[in-house]
């Protein structure tokens, strides 16, 4: 069979081909990746998080800069690991077109370690941490060295129906019992809060640890310790697990399942972030006015509860083009006023002590006392560049509460953190 | 006529298991957020905010441009590149025909998620990051082993011999291809372009890594960027809704194409 | 014309032995390794590279690089968060996955995953094809309606299942299960990601299923059921074998894709109660760990599962059927 004379159509195609392929090596040198200084004015890109009217503060800081820098906002997608995940492939690669990035407090440390964003020095340093609290703060610390600005902060609170329970519990055996009764009385009676397999479950965890008085990484961030206070928050979260109090869907449940839950009337008790409560207005008017909050519950009636610290801190990129100017806006996009507004607006808890005492925070924080309150005595989780190494390995471990063996989970723990530290071994 | 009833039967219990999932996305975008998690198939509150809010910017609606863009292009170039390629391989004797289809079956098999730091990399340094082109490499190349492999199944099968015949019987090179070949290829061609279609449409992953802005992201990483009222909440309406939306082009391409997947049988060309 | 063998590239030296039986074609099949190539070789030869050319290069260019790296990444003990305590240890990362139970179990619950869903999903994508092609009535909204779960992103098909599936919530949860909840129990969790995966990819394989029956030449059916033949001899015998090519692609196709399924484990249950895959842990120790080193070499792990489970697929398939009938279809 002789093929000497081709269909005529696969001529044009490849000519169609070439075609593009030419397009193709002429258009690449006109995409451009983030944006690009236009004349004079330094050009910062700003990655965070999606956050509302965050266009707002941003305009003012280009004008308070007056021509010095104008900052870009440049969104990352809506779920933590996702934002995560773009941020390090371009600092992996080294990328210059990130100046000042939004960082999950647990990611400043493994930043840090990693060598991706730079210190913060002098006047900058002092700036930064007069009047912030100083839970934040630590978060935003390594190698006594400070890495980030905080910007906004988080802690859960328990939410109540004050129909139901008149008085909030103070400890967790209180509010089991609490529970106990009004599931006997035929009540709504449930303890809904987060218990997948995921973050959430080690701020539960973490949680428990800081208010026995536990420790489960050494302060340099260095050794597994896994002390008796560790061993009594198992055994409180055992208890709670098995206690039937939870809902069917606890151990898999994040939390926006659990503000829905309790939004349809099925619990008597929520553990949840304040940004429940605007949800509760507007998507369960008639269930609102019955339900309140109150301090976290403790483990020891004496002890007041010690709680995760939540939130974000800005830093600037290593690889940054403009790193002095990006510094300065950094300064800038988390001052007083500005926190403030996005603390109104956007329903951010602020890291700076005296914007709490403003007048205009009363209205959108009623809770801002009790929010106050436990900022004041917060405990960060691990501090360690392999946080999230160790995130995996607690929640896998964990998971499902109800398997929990105190001592020998605890002990097993130990080991498994110790790995995940020394970033040996495989992650589940 | 109890064959047509039959037929008909085995048709509702296929349109109903395929679409009643569907369906309960398309109840989920005409929820209000108050009654999203009520657990009733059907909305007991309609609202069309969420079909409102997702096109209230053009960040949505650029992105399905250049999800459309991206994808036609991809799948027009992977199925003319395919299909020379299958041609080659299930006709012609050639050094190297072996190597060639088990490499695009190696290339298929790698876990792209160990593929997508280094892609980053390459495309950053030369320039097609957070392009079209950017994107249509990598599909292309993805898309190409299932294409090849599925031309190749198809090509097998053609009674090449058809096309002297067509010859003998006094036809050109091209009429004999066009009208005895073209028609029996067409069930593999337009089976692989469906495919290949959802493919690129659908992805994900080289997606959100290779694009950052909204001159190249594609529809399904702009689900990942809708916003809820806080960070916590998922703007699971606006999500189903979008959702609705970017099934309607499949809708089409697929309504236009299932066609001609078995009309390749025409009278007269072909004999057994 | 020959359908002894199914993989693409062996065609061609199955149609040589047809033509060698023909009259008055030139070729000398049985000598061409050591007779000198003719004109008509080399043009073919030619004309073979460049038809594949432009596919190869496409393909070659744009994973030469990813892939090598993968491989050269997986020799080494490289965490990007320690970056000063990066050193080449050859295979040592190997066996700290192969001896870790982790892994193991992931591969389990993946291979439990690919096993059921395929053989599910080839019986039930066989059937649809053939409602698919055969019916009557509603052609086009058949056909349609049974690709759009395979249209639908498949983030959020997941999402809408999660939702479906949890109490209080979801439609689903409410009917078969109302006291529990099944996606925090092991086996149900499984159960609902294998129905998910079923739901969301049998429309690949009916696709596929259906072009290869489209090839089936009706004549042959209508010969084979004058002669007697019952409908599912026809089946077997004269529609199966034809297809032989569509179903080696799609099931090769299928499982190659269910080994790595991620998608739908990440959004029903997030891994928890051992229900993670292969990818998910391979993400988890790449992406979350930031550990270049155990990420690599878990992704090669997979790449050469897969590669042998494809192996295995293509010898099965490239033997011929005994006792066909294509023997009659010359």
């Amino acid at each position: 069979m002789a093929h000497s004379d081709r269909p005529p159509h696969r001529r044009t195609t490849r000519s169609r081909l070439l075609a593009a392929g030419a397009a193709i090596a002429l258009l690449a040198p006109l995409a451009a990746c983030g944006s690009d200084d236009e004349g004079g004015t330094p050009t910062l890109n700003l990655y965070q998080f999606p956050v509302q009217d965050m266009q707002t503060v941003i305009d003012t800081c280009n004008q308070a800069a007056a021509g010095r820098y104008r900052i870009v906002y440049q969104v990352l997608p809506r779920a933590a690991d996702d934002q995560r995940v773009q941020m390090v492939r371009r600092l992996a690669a080294e990328d210059d077109s990130m100046d000042i990035l939004g960082l999950d407090v647990t990611w400043t440390q493994e930043f840090a370690s990693a060598n991706w964003i730079r210190e913060f020095t002098g006047a900058d340093k002092s700036e930064v941490e007069n009047g912030t609290l100083a839970g934040p703060l630590a978060s935003a610390t390594y190698n006594d060295k400070l890495y980030a600005a905080p910007n906004n902060t988080n802690v859960q609170l328990l939410w109540y129906r004050k129909d139901l329970v008149p008085t909030p519990p103070r400890t967790w055996d209180e509010m089991i019992e609490a529970s106990l009764r009004l599931k006997g009385e035929g009540k709504p009676y449930q303890v809904l809060t987060m218990g997948a397999q995921y973050e959430g479950l080690v701020v539960l965890f973490n949680n428990l640890v800081a208010s026995a008085g536990g420790t489960v990484v050494s302060e340099d961030g260095k050794t597994a310790v896994m002390d008796a206070g560790t061993v009594k928050a198992l055994e409180v979260m055992k208890r709670f697990a098995t206690a039937g109090v939870t809902n069917a869907s606890f151990t898999n449940s994040i939390e926006d399942d659990v503000r829905l839950a309790f939004q349809n009337g099925g619990g008597a008790f929520q553990l949840n972030w304040p940004y429940v409560y605007s949800a509760l207005q507007s998507d369960a008017p008639e269930l609102a006015p019955n339900v309140t909050w109150a301090r976290y519950p403790s483990i020891d009636p004496g002890t007041p509860s010690r709680v995760t610290i939540g939130g974000s801190n800005l830093a600037v990129s290593r690889y940054s083009r403009h790193p002095a100017e990006a510094f300065d806006a950094v300064k800038c996009l988390r001052n007083a006023a500005n926190q403030k507004f996005l603390a109104i607006k956007a329903g951010q808890p602020p890291t700076i002590e005296s914007v709490y005492a403003d007048p205009e925070m009363a209205q959108a924080y009623p809770m801002k006392q009790e929010i106050l309150d436990e900022l004041k005595d917060a405990a960060p989780r691990p501090l360690t560049p392999a946080y999230q190494n160790v995130s995996t390995v607690v929640a896998a471990q964990l998971s499902p509460p109800s398997a929990i063996d105190p001592q020998r989970t605890a002990a097993e723990l130990k080991t498994s953190i110790q790995e995940a530290i020394d970033s040996k071994g495989v992650l589940p | 006529m109890p064959a047509k009833l039959k037929w008909g039967v085995l048709d509702a219990i296929v349109v109903v298991f395929a679409l009643v999932p569907v369906l309960w996305i398309v109840s989920l975008s005409f929820k209000t957020t108050a009654t999203l998690t009520d657990g009733n198939f059907i909305p007991r509150e309609w609202t069309l905010d969420n079909y409102r809010t997702i096109f209230q910017t053009d960040q949505f609606v650029r992105a399905l441009i250049n999800s459309i863009g991206i994808a036609l292009i991809s799948t027009f170039i992977a199925v003319v590149l395919g299909t020379m390629a299958a041609y080659a391989i299930s006709r012609l004797d050639f050094p190297g025909k072996g190597l060639l289809v088990g490499v695009s079956l190696l290339i298929a098999m790698f876990p792209q998620v160990s593929l997508v730091s280094p892609l980053f990399d390459i495309e950053r340094r030369t320039g097609l990051f957070d392009t079209w082109p950017g994107l249509i490499l990598p599909y292309i190349t993805f898309a190409l082993p299932l294409a090849i492999y599925t031309l190749s199944a198809f090509f097998k099968q053609i009674p090449w011999d058809l096309e002297k015949a067509a010859k003998m019987d006094g036809a050109t090179q091209g009429e004999a291809f066009r009208k005895v070949i073209a028609p029996l290829a067409a069930p593999g061609v337009f089976t692989t372009a469906i495919l290949v279609f959802i493919f690129c449409w659908n992805d994900f992953l080289f997606a959100i890594s290779l694009t950052s802005t909204e001159q190249s992201r594609t529809v399904p990483v702009a689900l990942s960027f809708f916003t809820g009222a806080s960070q916590f909440e998922d703007p699971t309406g606006a999500i189903s809704a979008a959702a609705v939306v970017i099934t309607i082009p499949i809708i089409i391409f697929v309504l236009f194409f299932q066609k001609r997947i078995v009309a390749g049988l025409t009278s007269g060309a072909v004999k057994g | 014309m020959s359908i002894s063998s199914t993989t693409p590239g062996s065609a061609a030296a199955g149609e040589q032995t047809v033509e060698e039986t023909r009259p008055g074609t030139a070729r000398t099949g049985h000598r061409r390794r050591k007779a000198p190539l003719s004109e008509g070789k080399k043009q073919e030869r030619k004309l073979g590279w460049l038809l594949c050319a432009p596919a190869a290069l496409v393909m070659v260019a744009v994973t030469a690089y990813p892939i090598l790296y993968s491989f050269w990444l997986s020799l080494q003990r490289y965490d990007l968060k320690f970056p000063d305590e990066r050193q080449f240890v050859w295979f040592e990362n190997y066996v700290t996955v192969l001896t870790n139970g982790y892994w193991w179990t992931a591969f389990g619950v993946t291979m439990l995953i690919t096993v059921v869903s395929v053989v599910v999903e080839l019986v039930l994508g066989m059937g649809l094809a053939l409602i698919m092609h055969r019916t009557l009535v509603g052609r086009g909204l058949v056909r349609t309606s049974a690709l759009i779960p395979y249209g639908i992103v498949t983030v959020v098909a997941a999402f809408s299942w999660r939702y479906a599936w949890t109490p209080g919530t979801g439609y689903l949860a409410n009917l078969v299960t109302p006291e529990g909840a099944p996606l925090t129990e092991r086996a149900s969790a499984l159960a609902i990601i294998i129905l998910a995966e079923i739901w969301k990819t049998t429309p690949f394989m009916a696709l596929l299923l259906m072009a290869g029956l489209a090839l089936v030449p009706d004549d042959l059916l209508k010969a084979a059921s004058m002669d007697g033949a019952g409908w599912w001899q026809r089946f077997t015998k004269v529609m199966l074998p034809v297809m032989k090519p569509a179903i080696l692609v799609a099931l090769l196709f299928r499982t190659l894709d269910a080994l790595r399924v991620f998608d739908n484990i990440y959004v029903l249950t997030a891994g928890a109660n051992e229900t993670s895959s292969v990818s998910m842990i391979a993400y988890n120790n790449l992406i979350r760990g930031l550990n270049l080193g155990i990420g690599s070499t878990m992704s090669v792990l997979i790449f050469v599962t897969v590669a042998i489970i494809a192996f295995v697929f293509v010898k099965l398939f490239g033997t011929a059927a005994p006792g066909s009938a294509d023997e009659g279809r010359r």
